[in-house]
């Protein structure tokens, strides 16, 4: 009986046997191979015609509504430049991996583990992961990363958690943090509703913290602070969200704000119409997307969010930049990611960011000229200034400061589908105590040999 | 008057109301099936997730709205009755796990196809009253027309399922199906028929509240929409007793009011925790729930 | 040829083919030597473990040497497999032993549960909380602790179930996965809310894995051949224990409970219990498997422990083969391989990758697998496989 049973564990692990060993003879051989033939190159990741690059993103999955546009933004950049010839001779070779922000799920076809895929991208190997999507996700490939000497570039977040250059030397984080834009948007909310009460709802996470800290910092301290978890969010589909709105309606506040993702926005934002509560609503770009928030109200005929305050450091879709033309022309050659998009498309936050980081990849891989190593690369992001980007104020890090943005302007929701900019002035500021202040020098055009 | 109807306490009561209708239908709906068949239905949330697609995506070709509700309702007792036959009979008589492991299939399946046909962005549905809350003296009342019609609508549901089982023939013969099958053949109820008839009830009340749910404007109508409702359903119905349709509504309605105070006063995020709780203890004190007399194990 | 000839010449094919593998691919002469060393461990082990006596008399003996076996050889391979390859199939081991362990419960008690991802995630976060707090402690130690606390939240849950039946506790479980990643929200301070953990340290190769493979240099890929080997060890440590329960007595009262319960109890076995220890057991299990899984990612994330993991794990043990033993090794591979399978699959037909239909079609292949097993199958591939020989066996009769 026994022998019988354990002979079929035998005989099912002969099988996994099998395909290991299949596995083994073509990995290693081919290891071998490439190993004897050309000796491995002085930059992992860089030959003479092509910089190989990574990112994990969830491509599917319960994160991919909108996000999975990102990374194909920036990989639309990758194709304009490579199709005027690339960057000083070499092509960009940008490999994506499906990591369904790590949660697993029946519409995930990818492998919902970020150290997985960022072995994968390792093992290819990479110059360096560019843009890959989420704090929890990216938080957990740091080390491995730093471990390899891997330079881990541009993360999607405004988590301060990339800005560490004593800890992570080659870690580098993108967009303004979380405390820069809720500082800046203190400002706005001490000018325009001073002496109102501010009520704030934060995800339970370093968003919401992060982001009530800069708040604090800024000046603006709310009378009733509350964070909701993600996972309760899910579990209620949405009604988690409500007491909170009820608690701010109770304090009497006249301002909210939220740092939320969308759906949070979204449940926020129904359960105050549920209680003709109509504060001023004042919402981090994470989850101010017009189109993303007014998709559920839409059979309603109102969208609660027109009004709203939001934050952005990128050009919006309606201003006269000229980036925002050639965003238009870089998507719309490039069908095959962006099937079906015309010169009337609506221009989201998702592609403008995949696009703002893609281009500032290039501009750096521009300035480091011909022969550059990874230390060689990333010694020149900290000691230049990038001012021809799509950002509205110049991307610069230094070696201490690896946030890179650090200053945006105030927007506001315009209708269903845009924003609109409440002002033209740039602010700037740091994640700690520093003042708020305007931009004097903004980001110029778009350089000459991307036109 | 009015300021204590405005109240914290009564808001919370009345949004627990509404939240506890709906816990209460998909309780209800776990209850004729189990009735019926002695299946525990995990897919329970799904077949009405993919009749409501199917009814309610008529809007967008400019149906009336009443009508896309009828057709949904068509759509659940069709899924209902093909369900049964094709997957639930062959299981009849086989360990009580094959059941639940074909309907944990079903489950992920019919959500796939849901999200494989109509994608996963929410789609808004239109609800068919005022989602506002009235208000009194500027205050609102913690019940919009919306949640009162939510309300209402698992009363009637309820009473309609009670009234057809106590006081009808066709009820009746239900019933006996579900308690003695052989006998009841032997008496000359189609016993088969009946066992389809609870699944396509219980399927169309199953429509009824995913309609509800997703008319509820912040989440609108996605293939995952009845996941998280789910779990809440069938721990009123365990509470409540999977064999009790009344025990079921009741506990539903209660454990809506109780988890609207946690949310209000100690934490939305120990809403769920608390129900889990709620679930174990009751389980311990009785295993086949607070609200029904205790059936013997059958051998 | 008689079966001990061709076991003894299976013996020495293998030991030629580990030879001619070190001669070949083993750059330095180290490398070659611990390939000898694996080769002779194999063969010895084997050999032992497949005596008609040993195999008779001393059942236990014998599995333990198919263990090392089997162990010793996936360990050999691991040494000469990609990085992203040793990965892949150390999490597939650390989901084999949740299978076993769920696969168990159900062979031996006739009950299933759909929260064993939440058990998992027990386990997970149990390790991850423990070496923030505790950075020294050895990694048995702390594998241990994390399987302790499985168990204990498996008794917390497992004690309503010694008067539920079937559908009552598989809802209890459900409502557990439903509601775990709140539950470890609610405890933020302790579990890193919605970011997770991270390890303080990460595990790194021991000196003498070190200088046998790399030349004394530590690298990644020597920490990963590490990790996964730690792995392999303790599935195959997780495998043996649970062959040898399945085959002793306390297995077989459990298998008269799943069968009839009625009987079992009329022949003096006590229900209760017996229902609380298997599924204890399995959620020991799973928190092993979980707490593997930590130490391989060298993190952990609330969003891999949520409902769909549940629902993966049950899907998987189903398609291998619930209530086998091998049935769990042949899910550890199918969900190791699974998406690369699908993903191949979506290259031949064409499909947008990302579109509506391709990255739904897993769900949709694993619930028809689920329903078509269930329905004419139910003991998954293993019982396939079991049901086929037996019937060529009948046939050559």
């Amino acid at each position: 009986m026994a022998i019988s049973k354990w002979r079929r564990v035998a005989t099912a692990g002969s099988a996994l046997l099998l395909c290991a060993t299949l596995a083994t003879a073509a990995t290693s051989i081919g290891d071998a191979g490439a190993a004897s033939k050309a000796r491995a190159p002085k930059v992992p990741g860089v030959t003479a015609r092509q910089v190989t690059i990574g990112a994990t993103v969830p491509l599917t999955g319960i994160a991919s509504s909108g996000y999975n546009q990102v990374a194909k933004a920036a990989n639309a950049v990758f194709k304009y430049v490579d199709s005027k010839g690339g960057v000083n001779g070499r092509k960009i070779r940008y490999v994506l991996e499906d990591d369904c922000y790590g949660t697993p799920g029946f519409g995930c076809t990818g492998v919902p583990n970020t150290v997985t895929q960022t072995q994968k991208l390792l093992a290819l190997p990479v110059f360096a992961t560019v843009g890959s999507l989420g704090t929890p996700t990216q938080d957990l490939v740091r080390t491995l990363l730093k471990k390899n000497g891997v330079p881990q570039l541009f993360v999607n977040s405004g988590s301060s958690d990339w800005n560490d250059p004593s800890q992570y030397p080659g870690l580098f984080g993108w967009q303004p943090s979380y405390p820069v834009e809720s500082k800046i948007l203190a400002k706005y909310i001490l000018s325009t509703y001073a002496n109102q009460n501010v009520c704030f709802l934060g995800q339970g996470d370093d968003f919401g913290t992060n982001g009530l800290a800069g708040l604090v910092a800024g000046g603006v301290s709310p009378v009733v602070t509350d964070f909701y978890s993600t996972t309760s969010l899910v579990a209620t589909n949405g009604a988690s969200i409500a007491p909170y709105i009820q608690a701010f309606q109770n304090a009497k506040c006249t301002v909210v704000y939220l740092d939320t993702i969308p759906g949070a926005t979204d449940a926020a934002l129904g359960a105050a119409l549920q209680l003709s509560y109509t504060p001023h609503w004042v919402i981090s770009s994470v989850g101010s997307d017009p189109q993303t928030v007014a998709a559920p109200f839409k059979s309603l005929g109102v969208d609660p969010e027109v009004g709203a305050i939001s934050f952005t450091y990128l050009p919006t879709p309606t201003s006269a930049s000229p980036w925002i033309k050639w965003m238009y022309k870089v998507i719309q050659a490039d069908p095959t990611d962006f099937p079906g998009f015309t010169s009337t498309s609506p221009l989201n936050g998702n592609i403008e960011y995949g696009i703002g980081f893609g281009v500032a990849f290039v501009e750096a891989l521009k300035a480091a000229g011909k022969n550059f190593t990874r230390a060689s690369f990333l010694k020149l992001l900290t000691h230049s200034t990038f001012t021809q980007t799509p950002s509205l104020a110049p991307l610069q890090y230094t070696p201490v400061n690896h946030q890179g943005l650090n200053a945006g302007q105030i927007d506001e929701v315009a209708s269903a589908t845009s924003m609109k900019a409440v002002s033209n002035t740039v602010y700037t500021t740091n994640s700690k105590n520093g003042p708020v202040t305007v931009v004097k020098r903004l980001s110029s055009g778009i350089p000459a040999w991307l036109r | 008057m009015d300021s204590f109807l405005t109240s914290r306490i009564v808001s919370d009561i009345l949004g627990g109301l509404t939240n506890g209708a709906i816990y209460g239908l998909v309780a209800l709906s776990l209850v004729l099936v189990w009735r019926a068949t002695r299946v525990l239905n995990f897919a329970q949330g799904a077949m009405p997730m993919f009749a409501t697609y199917l009814g309610m995506g008529l809007l967008s070709y400019h149906w009336p709205y009443w009508v896309c509700v009828g057709v949904s309702l068509v759509a659940a007792f069709a899924i209902g009755a093909l369900t049964e036959r094709v997957l639930v009979r062959p299981l009849y008589g086989k360990p009580e796990i094959n059941p639940i492991v074909v309907m944990v299939g079903y489950l992920i399946i019919l959500e796939a196809f849901a999200a494989a046909i109509w994608s996963t962005t929410p789609r808004s549905l239109p609800a068919p009253f005022s989602p506002i809350d009235w208000q009194l003296g500027g205050q609102p009342v913690g019940l919009s027309p919306f949640s009162l019609f939510e309300i209402v609508t698992a009363l009637v549901v309820m009473g309609a399922i009670v009234t057809l089982f106590r006081f009808t023939r066709l009820g009746l013969q239900l019933r006996a199906s579900a308690l003695a099958p052989e006998v009841s053949r032997l008496l000359g109820v189609r016993v088969g028929r009946m066992l389809t008839l609870g699944w396509m009830l219980s399927t169309a009340v199953g429509a009824v509240t995913a309609i509800l749910v997703a008319s509820n404007f912040f989440t609108g109508l996605t293939p995952q929409l009845m996941d998280g409702i789910f779990a809440f359903g069938f721990i009123a119905a365990a509470v409540g007793g999977l064999d009790s349709p009344v025990g079921a509504v009741t506990s539903g309605i209660v454990l809506g009011v109780i988890l609207q105070f946690v949310g209000d006063y100690l934490n939305s995020n120990a809403i769920i925790l608390v129900a889990l709780v709620i679930l174990i203890v009751s389980l311990m004190v009785r295993p086949s729930g607070l609200l029904t007399r205790s059936a013997t194990r059958r051998v | 040829m008689t079966p001990l000839a061709r076991r003894g010449a299976a013996a020495l094919g293998a030991f030629a083919v580990a030879v001619v593998l070190a001669v070949f691919l083993a750059p330095r002469a180290s490398d070659a030597a611990a390939v000898v060393v694996v080769a002779v461990v194999a063969t010895a082990a084997g050999f032992v473990g497949s005596l008609p006596r040993v195999r008779a008399e001393r059942p236990a003996l014998a599995r333990a040497m198919l263990t090392v076996v089997l162990v010793d050889v996936v360990v050999f391979a691991t040494a000469f497999l990609s990085v992203p390859t040793d990965f892949n199939l150390a999490t597939g081991a650390g989901m084999a032993i949740v299978l076993l362990g769920l696969s168990f419960l159900t062979g031996a008690s006739g009950q299933i549960s759909i929260g064993n991802g939440a058990f998992m995630g027990v386990g997970a976060f149990a390790t991850a909380i423990w070496a923030n707090h505790h950075a020294t402690t050895p990694i048995v130690v702390t594998l241990l602790i994390s399987v302790a606390v499985g168990a204990l939240f498996g008794l917390l849950l497992g004690l309503p179930a010694t008067r539920l039946r079937g559908p009552y506790l598989a809802g209890m479980t459900l409502a557990f996965a439903v509601a775990f990643p709140a539950i470890l929200s609610s405890f933020s301070s302790w579990t890193g809310g919605d970011s997770g953990l991270q390890l303080p340290n990460s595990a790194t190769a021991p000196h003498w894995l070190v200088s046998l493979f790399h030349a004394g240099t530590p690298t990644l890929t020597t920490d990963t051949l590490w990790l996964t080997d730690v792995i392999m060890v303790a599935t195959g440590v997780a495998f043996f224990f649970m062959a040898n329960l399945f085959a002793s007595r306390t297995g077989r009262a459990m298998r008269l409970v799943r069968d009839n319960d009625v009987a079992a109890e009329l022949v003096g076995v006590a229900l209760p219990r017996t229902r609380v220890i298997a599924f204890v057991i399995s959620a020991a299990y799973a928190a092993l498997g979980g707490a593997l899984w930590t130490l391989l990612n060298n993190s952990v994330s609330p969003a891999t422990y949520g409902f769909a993991l549940s629902i993966t794990i049950l899907a998987v043990i189903v398609i291998g083969g619930i209530g086998t033993i091998s049935g769990a090794l042949i899910g550890g591979v199918v969900y190791a391989y699974s998406t690369n399978v699908i993903a191949w699959f979506v290259a031949q037909t064409g499909l947008n990758p990302q579109g509506n239909l391709a990255s739904q079609l897993n769900g949709i292949i694993f619930g028809a697998l689920l329903i078509v097993t269930m329905m004419f199958s139910p003991l998954g591939i293993a019982g396939t496989v079991r049901h086929l020989r037996q019937r060529r066996a009948l046939a050559r009769e």
